[in-house]
């Protein structure tokens, strides 16, 4: 056929396509991910969030039978505002009063409910370096 | 003596900026002399590096507090080893050992005896220079390891997920392959410069780039280990965005790898090759980025970190500088030849390299995208696992049969009716482990399902590669069978490394594909005495036990465990409580299963006062098949880099025809 | 302190001792020019490279057929194109080369 053009621009600009289509198809049908949010930010929200916090005590409860019940407020700025959590589901190690964690969840009635098994610790590790507060204060 | 630590750091950024610019200056001008100084300069600065680095050790090793990182990285009772990993623990020392390495590759690059490609080297030395100045500038002026205080009475300690064997090898690694894949930049760029954009600068980067490639594929993997056996979650890999740093060099690399060969035979993809370095180098700074200054989910900490804007603006500058070298050069890129057919080898490398460079954008559009989202909507948007798995599937599988199929379709133009015998056995055997594994139940999981029959289809095309090439060999003289299958391999290094690489490839794949399609999971609270079931397994709670060891208090459950009626022993799964970092870690018990490759795994989530035990238990079919995948990987990449004297002998002869005199 | 800004003031003697080292060697040297590949040469250099790929693809050509990985048909319909490449590869050099002694005799 059209042995002049060159296949290299016809497949190249096929394979975009099917990339792009690709893209458009998990868009679609999964949507996008959850917004992160602060505890001060999350008043009136509806809706699936992603929650990310500095644990508040006291923690009570059992995660594996009625779930855990504790606060989250913000990492960052001045903030007073704590938001009240219940967890069901498996507990990272790292979790404890202090922690920076996340949890996927919704608001109910006051109660961030999250989803069972969503808790990450933002760990510490990872080379991230240590903030120079942390151990000292 | 941090005075030394410091001086020796200053001398190292004079000794780039003096590289850099005489560098250029030397190749611009022609001027022989002055190369050559640009060149020890490169490689004094080496030197300077290393002695900086022992003082920075030794301060670690004698415990000297005052040295501001050392307090803040280790403690008096920090056991030898770890203080040694310390020195990449932290942002400083990391730095640090990014410049040593980055210097050490130049030094060893620039002055290896390359007599065939020394008017590509003067342009090389610039580059390495441009590079190491960025990093010895950041150490003197932004984050130096050297900083001092008044010793405190013990340092701050190691958090203990770090204190593992693994961390004394993963990072290493990791930084081996990030700093490796400075060379082919350098060399692309150092071509670019020069005008030689003919293939030598691509022969003098292989060996470079595959030792890159393969120290960040092991450096991974060993990560995905420590993850499965130490942070006992019951998962290797967690699209996490330090992960994925690593990921997306080696994934762009990987593209590099192969289309490379196009070049080499088809004299094609010119500017393509180009810019997949420049993307491989990008992307390997901006994973040092990415795990070294805490930007991760938030733009927030991004301000906090001191590095952070120096080094997005150093590849934006990287970026930019390398992308306008491309586009001036463009007329010296133009390739004398066309892709014939898009049935064919180079389109099947091509179709490879399209899939492999999606996958790392979508991948690199998910690392960014809460940055991305922040900035554009205002609130940041976290894209979870699911996005990830499904991409790695839509990539990721027609990836895995274009293995089995690109290297063994004709180079140009290849007949369908060709393609036809070609593959006929490959696609009976994938049909057969299809329909076989779909009797056996394998139907539960559709991307599991097709992994596999993929798979099979790559393992029958390396199998009959391997046959055939051996047999033609034998034909051909060989006295025996081992030695026709010697010389196929020693003929030709990487062709046949390269099939050893795609047989661990497609184990790492039935490895993965077992292990989170086909697994199962188990929660149960238990007391002592109770059991439960899960898959064929039964698991008894016996006995819950605490002993107390130097550092810790270790609480440990211990299961019995059957199979059937078989008796397999009991399992130990528990926590240890660090009394000094007040830190609590979940140690999971394991059992491998050594001639399946399944595991049971573990975790006791809750241990409660009264001695019950809320247990978290998998099946992990095949888990192990991705442990071996990297021993097979490194044994594929070895032979592959080992080194070819005959193609050696071959360059020199071509460059001396040429009119390179064989002098260094 | 002291010890280790002698130390430091060593190093950096050093350093600039190296890098003057090409300098100090050949103060006045016959001639400081880098070799350089002129265009005569450049091209050569790319003829090589063609004549390789060419003979490369051939060898690997016999070989895949010998092995039955490329079928009588794909193997008959290349071997002609790679041996003519093969050959204009070897022709022009054999004429560059020509061209090139030439120019060595006029000097």
């Amino acid at each position: 056929m059209a042995r002049n053009a060159s296949p290299a621009r016809l497949v190249i600009a096929l394979s975009v396509a099917g990339v792009l289509a690709v893209f458009l198809l998990y868009t679609s049908i999964a949507g996008g991910g959850n917004p992160s949010l602060a505890p001060s930010e999350l008043a009136g929200r509806k809706g699936a969030v992603q929650l990310a916090g500095l644990v508040v005590g006291p923690v009570r409860g059992d995660a594996h039978d009625g779930g855990l019940r504790f606060k989250l407020k913000d990492i960052n700025g001045d903030s007073r505002t704590t938001v009240a959590v219940l967890y069901a589901g498996s507990v990272p190690d790292l979790f404890k009063v202090g922690r920076h964690i996340v949890v996927d969840g919704e608001l109910k009635r006051g109660t961030f409910v999250a989803e069972p098994g969503s808790m990450i610790t933002k760990c510490p590790s990872k080379y991230a370096p240590k903030q120079s507060g942390d151990e000292s204060a | 003596m941090p005075e030394l630590g410091r001086a020796a750091l200053l001398v190292t950024l004079g000794l780039s900026v003096y590289a850099l610019v005489a560098g250029v200056a030397a190749a611009h001008l022609g001027r022989r002399r002055l190369a050559r100084s640009a060149r020890n300069a490169l490689i004094a600065s080496f030197a300077t590096t290393a002695i900086a680095s022992v003082v920075l050790l030794a301060a670690l090793l004698r415990n000297d507090f005052s040295f501001t990182y050392v307090a803040r990285s280790t403690s008096e009772a920090l056991p030898t080893a770890y203080t040694i990993s310390a020195f990449w623990g932290g942002q400083e020392g990391s730095l640090l050992l990014w410049l040593s390495m980055l210097t050490a590759f130049g030094a060893a690059a620039v002055s290896l005896n390359r007599s065939w490609a020394k008017d590509l080297i003067v342009w090389v030395v610039p580059v390495f220079a441009a590079v190491s100045t960025f990093f010895a500038f950041l150490l003197v002026a932004v984050a130096s390891p050297f900083a001092t205080q008044a010793a405190p009475a013990d340092g701050f300690g190691m958090t203990p997920s770090l204190q593992n064997p693994y961390m004394l090898a993963h990072p290493p690694l990791l930084y081996l392959g990030y700093v490796g894949l400075t060379v082919p930049f350098a060399f692309a760029m150092g071509a670019l410069l020069s005008g030689k954009l003919d293939e030598r600068w691509l022969i003098a980067t292989r060996r470079w780039t595959l030792f890159a490639w393969a120290g960040l594929g092991i450096g991974q993997l060993l990560g995905s280990h420590w993850a499965y056996v130490e942070v006992g979650w019951g998962g290797y890999y967690a699209w996490d965005p330090v992960e994925n740093a690593a990921l997306m060099p080696w994934l762009a690399a990987t593209a590099f790898l192969h289309s490379v060969m196009i070049q080499e035979r088809r004299g094609m993809l010119k500017v393509w090759n180009v810019l997949l370095v420049i993307l491989a180098f990008s992307l390997s700074l901006f994973g040092t980025f990415l795990t070294r200054s805490g930007v991760v989910n938030s733009i927030h900490s991004f301000t906090q970190s001191s590095i952070g804007p120096w080094f997005l603006t150093f590849i934006v500058v990287v970026v930019a500088a390398s992308l306008a070298l491309v586009f001036w050069r463009l007329p010296r890129l133009r390739s004398p030849t066309k892709l014939e057919s898009p049935i064919s080898r180079e389109a099947a490398f091509l179709y490879n390299n399209l899939l492999l460079l999606a996958l790392t954008l979508a991948i690199f559009w998910g690392v960014v995208y809460p940055m991305v989202s922040e900035v554009v909507r205002g609130e940041a948007v976290v894209l979870g696992r699911s996005y990830y798995d499904f991409f790695l599937r839509a990539f990721g599988l027609p990836l895995l049969l274009l293995m089995g199929i690109g290297p063994l379709i004709a180079w140009r133009k290849a007949s369908l009716r060709s393609l036809l015998t070609t593959f006929r056995w490959p696609t009976f055997a994938a049909l057969a482990a299809g329909v076989t594994l779909l009797l056996l139940g394998a139907g539960s999981s559709l991307p599991g399902l097709v992994a596999y029959t993929f798979s099979a289809f790559v393992i029958a095309t390396i199998v009959m590669e391997f046959a055939r090439g051996t047999r033609a060999r034998r034909a051909l003289g060989a006295p025996s069978w081992p030695a026709a299958f010697g010389s196929l391999i020693s003929r030709n290094r990487r062709r046949y490394g390269g099939y050893v690489v795609h047989a661990s490839i497609v184990m790492l794949a039935i490895g993965v594909a077992g292990s989170s399609a086909f697994d199962s999971v188990a929660e149960a609270k238990l007391a002592r005495g109770e059991s439960m079931r899960i898959g064929s397994y039964t698991l008894v709670y016996r006995s819950l036990d605490e002993r107390t060891v130097s550092n810790a208090t270790e609480i440990r459950a211990t299961l019995g465990v059957t199979r059937g009626d078989r008796d397999l022993g009991t399992l130990e799964a528990g926590k240890n409580a660090y009394t000094v970092e007040d830190q609590v870690s979940n140690e999971v018990g394991i059992r491998s299963d050594k001639l399946t490759g399944e595991d049971l795994f573990v975790i006791a989530e809750q241990i409660d006062r009264d001695g019950s035990v809320y247990f978290r238990v998998f099946v992990k079919p095949l888990v192990n098949l991705i442990w071996i995948a990297g021993l097979v990987f490194l044994l594929g990449s070895v032979i592959t880099l080992w080194p070819d004297r005959r193609e050696q002998r071959r360059l020199v002869a071509r460059a001396s025809e040429a009119g390179i005199p064989a002098t260094p | 302190m002291t010890l280790a800004l002698l130390l430091a003031a060593a190093l950096a003697v050093a350093c600039v001792v190296v890098v003057a080292l090409p300098f100090l060697r050949e103060p006045e040297p016959e001639s400081d020019v880098l070799v350089e590949l002129d265009e005569d040469e450049r091209r050569r250099l790319e003829l090589l490279e063609a004549r390789d790929r060419a003979l490369a693809s051939l060898k690997e050509l016999e070989f895949e057929h010998r092995t039955g990985t490329t079928s009588d048909e794909d193997y008959r319909d290349q071997i002609g194109p790679l041996r003519r490449e093969a050959a204009l590869a070897l022709q022009a050099l054999r004429r560059e080369s020509g061209k090139g002694r030439l120019d060595d005799a006029r000097n």
